[in-house]
């Protein structure tokens, strides 16, 4: 074997481990760390909500992103309710009273010890990423809350 | 006389009122919803937790409205490609929907703790297209608590779906397995 044949077949050899390295990484990238990312917007409960019911549209055009990696949020409100879901992650909704509909906040296996001595009635900014927005729904015959998961409380 | 006629129809028109029919109106926001993908390739499942149901107790009417960016996958890769325009399109189509009637709902005692096979009809919408679903489910009565599971095949095509080429055609089911859990509690 010629030097020159050594050499191309180590540069192919090492192209092919580089490409070989990028799609593993690619296949097994990590999930997005929510809490560690920026925040995208500041808001209160009552603005997102009110966004939503004005014109659902604008706001998912806004908020949602294409490949599900939508925005992250930062919402002030009031702790309206406290409850767990069936995979055992505490859900905060973040709402008024006088609201139709509030920011349902799902907490994660690594954050729910920090949603555990929220009081109601207390006023909390909760980062989250949007799932999806509010809304009256004409077959539920309810109105839905704004989605958020992968959420920790934020104290500024 | 004008005093009894009076208290007549101000009395009928109270029990008429009293009485007319309660809404027995069941709402779920304790949910699980599961899919699973099997090829000889790879097996693909993400969860939701975020649906929310109601079931009307004496028509039957059942709806889910699933907020299709809560699915979470194993992968963020399956995630994104999951997500993206060219699969769910879920910026575009951010909930799916169900809407149906269990057909023997009288069968169910929901006042009484038991387990009743039920049969739920009606439309499911995923990204737009809309196609009937005839299911069998599970009703749980256990200490007023009211439990609903269900199983069922969906075949992606039929939800303009598809997968011509490439890694997803190979490593994706046409055919893919949903698992359905809510729990119910009184409006």
């Amino acid at each position: 074997m010629g030097k020159r044949t050594k050499i191309i077949t180590a540069i192919l050899g090492f192209g092919l481990l580089i490409v070989i390295g990028v799609a593993y990484y690619m296949f097994n990238m990590p999930q997005r760390d929510v809490q560690s990312a920026k925040t995208d917007f500041s808001l209160s409960s009552s603005e997102i909500v009110n966004q939503y019911l004005a014109d659902a549209n604008i706001a998912n055009e806004k908020y949602l992103q294409e490949e599900g990696d939508s925005k992250i949020l930062a919402v002030t409100g009031k702790v309206f309710a406290i409850s767990e879901d069936l995979n055992n992650q505490k859900v905060i909704l973040l709402k008024d009273s006088s609201e139709k509909a509030g920011v349902s906040c799902t907490f994660t296996k690594e954050t729910n010890k920090n949603a555990e001595n929220l009081q109601i009635g207390e006023t909390i900014t909760i980062k989250g990423v949007i799932r999806s927005g509010a809304g009256f729904d004409e077959d539920l015959d309810l109105y839905e809350d704004v989605i958020m998961e992968k959420c920790d409380v934020i104290r500024e | 006389m004008k005093k009894l006629v009076l208290t007549t129809v101000v009395l009928t028109v109270f029990a008429l009122t009293a009485f007319k029919p309660i809404a027995n109106k069941l709402i779920s926001k304790d949910t699980h919803i599961s899919f699973y993908s099997h090829t000889a390739i790879e097996d693909i499942t993400a969860n939701n937790y975020k649906v929310v149901s109601t079931i009307d107790t004496s028509t039957g009417d059942v709806v889910y409205s699933v907020p299709m960016q809560s699915f979470e996958f194993e992968k963020a890769m399956m995630q994104k490609h999951y997500n993206s325009k060219k699969f769910l399109d879920t910026k575009k189509f951010p909930k799916a929907k169900f809407t149906g009637k269990i057909s023997n709902i009288n069968d169910v005692d929901f006042n009484k703790d038991g387990s009743y096979e039920v049969q739920v009809a009606g439309d499911l919408t995923i990204k737009g297209e809309t196609q009937a679903l005839n299911e069998k489910a599970t009703i749980t009565v256990e200490a007023g608590k009211v439990t609903l599971d269900s199983k069922m095949n969906i075949v992606l095509a039929n939800f303009g779906v598809t997968f011509s080429g490439g890694k997803p055609s190979t490593n994706i089911a046409k055919e893919i397995e949903v698992t359905l859990k809510a729990v119910y509690g009184k409006e």
